[in-house]
C-alpha cells in the first residue's frame, strides 16, 4: 500500500523554501488521497493508471500548495488587524478624540511651572480619562486572543504613538535653535516626555492592567 | 480576475449547500458535489482544501478530527451559525445572477 503523507509530503515540498506545511494538512490531504485510491480500486485500472488519474484529480500540486500558504498569510494579517492594530487605533482615537474635546471647550492645563519650558503640562480629565480607554484597547485585544504584550502596546497606544513623535522630534530639536543652551533643551523635552507619553502611559497601562485583572475575576462564560 | 471570482463564488455555495445536511469531509465533499452536480461542477484538491480552509477561518465552517466507524480519523467540516446565515443571501445572489444571464442572453433550460 502506498505512503500517500510521504507523497504528499514531497509534492508540497519546494526546493529551497521553508517547506512547513501543517501535519494536518499533510494528514487531511493524504486521507483524501487514500480515498480516491480506494475508489479506483473498483475500477480495472493498473497501479499507475490509478496513480495518474489520482494526480489529475488533485491538479496542480504548486497551486495547492500557494493557496494553503497564500490562506495562511491572508489569516495572519487578519489576525494582527484584529489583536492589534484595530485596538490600537481604537485606542489612538478615543484617546486624542477626549483631548481634543477638553482643549476645545477650554479646559486649561494643569502648569506645575507656568512660564518655564521645564513644567509639567497636564490635563488632568484626559488623565483621569485614559484609564478607562487603556481598559477598553485592552477588551478589544484581548477579545481578539491577543498576546500580552500586544495586550499592552496596543492599549497604551495613544502614548507610544506620541513616544514615536518624539523620537522624530528629538534630533530635530538639537539641530535647530542653537543659541538655547542644551541643558535647557533637555529639560524641557524630558519635562514634555513625562506630560505627553510617560504620565498618559502609566494611566493607560493601569486601564489595561485593571481590564484584565476584572477579567481573571469575572467566570468564564 | 472576474472568472476567478465567478468559480470562487459557485464553489462556496456549493460546499455551504452540501453541507447544510450535515458533517463532512473533504472526499466526501468533493464527490457529493459531483453527485448532486451530475458531473458538471468538480474541484481538483488544489482548488477545494484552500477555499475549505478560507471559510473555515472566515468562521463559516468549523472542523474537527472525528473517527470514522472503520476507526480512520477524518478531518470533518460542518457549517456554522455564520456559515448558514450566509447561504440564504448568496443563494439569493445567484438566482438573481442566473436570471439577469437569461435575459441577457437567451440562456433556457434543456
Amino acid at each position: 500500500m502506498r505512503d500517500w503523507r510521504k507523497l504528499v509530503q514531497e509534492r508540497l515540498a519546494v526546493q529551497g523554501q521553508n517547506n512547513a506545511i501543517d501535519e494536518s494538512v499533510v494528514q487531511e490531504l493524504a486521507e483524501h488521497l487514500e480515498d480516491l485510491d480506494t475508489e479506483s480500486r473498483g475500477s480495472s485500472l493498473t497501479q499507475d493508471e490509478a496513480l495518474r488519474r489520482i494526480e489529475r484529480r488533485v491538479g496542480d500540486w504548486l497551486a495547492l500548495r500557494q493557496g494553503i500558504e497564500g490562506m495562511r498569510q491572508e489569516g495572519d494579517v487578519q489576525e494582527r488587524v484584529k489583536q492589534f492594530w484595530l485596538p490600537s487605533l481604537v485606542t489612538l482615537l478615543v484617546g486624542w478624540g477626549i483631548l481634543a474635546t477638553l482643549i476645545w471647550a477650554g479646559v486649561h492645563p494643569y502648569m506645575t511651572h507656568p512660564g518655564n519650558p521645564e513644567g509639567l503640562f497636564l490635563y488632568l480629565p484626559w488623565l483621569v480619562a485614559l484609564p478607562f480607554v487603556g481598559a477598553l484597547g485592552a477588551y478589544i485585544a484581548r477579545r481578539a486572543k491577543s498576546q500580552s504584550w500586544k495586550v499592552y502596546v496596543a492599549g497604551a497606544f495613544p502614548a507610544v504613538a506620541m513616544f514615536m513623535v518624539f523620537l522624530l522630534i528629538l534630533p530635530w530639536a538639537f539641530v535647530v535653535n542653537p543659541q538655547v543652551a542644551p541643558g535647557l533643551k533637555a529639560t524641557s523635552i524630558m519635562a514634555n516626555m513625562v506630560s505627553w507619553v510617560v504620565l498618559p502611559g502609566i494611566a493607560l497601562g493601569l486601564g489595561v492592567a485593571m481590564q484584565g485583572m476584572g477579567q481573571r475575576r469575572r467566570p468564564a462564560s | 480576475m472576474i472568472r476567478t471570482e465567478l468559480k470562487r463564488g459557485t464553489a462556496e455555495l456549493a460546499i455551504l449547500s452540501v453541507l447544510e445536511s450535515g458533517p463532512l469531509h473533504g472526499y466526501e465533499i468533493g464527490r457529493r458535489i459531483e453527485e448532486q452536480s451530475q458531473g458538471g461542477l468538480r474541484f481538483t484538491l488544489a482548488a477545494l482544501y484552500p477555499l475549505l480552509y478560507r471559510m473555515e477561518h472566515r468562521g463559516w465552517l468549523k472542523a474537527d478530527w472525528k473517527t470514522g466507524p472503520n476507526g480512520k480519523r477524518r478531518r470533518c467540516y460542518q457549517l456554522t451559525a455564520k456559515g448558514k446565515k450566509m447561504l440564504a443571501p448568496m443563494r439569493a445572489e445567484w438566482a438573481d445572477l442566473f436570471r439577469a444571464l437569461r435575459r441577457v442572453a437567451r440562456v433556457s433550460h434543456a
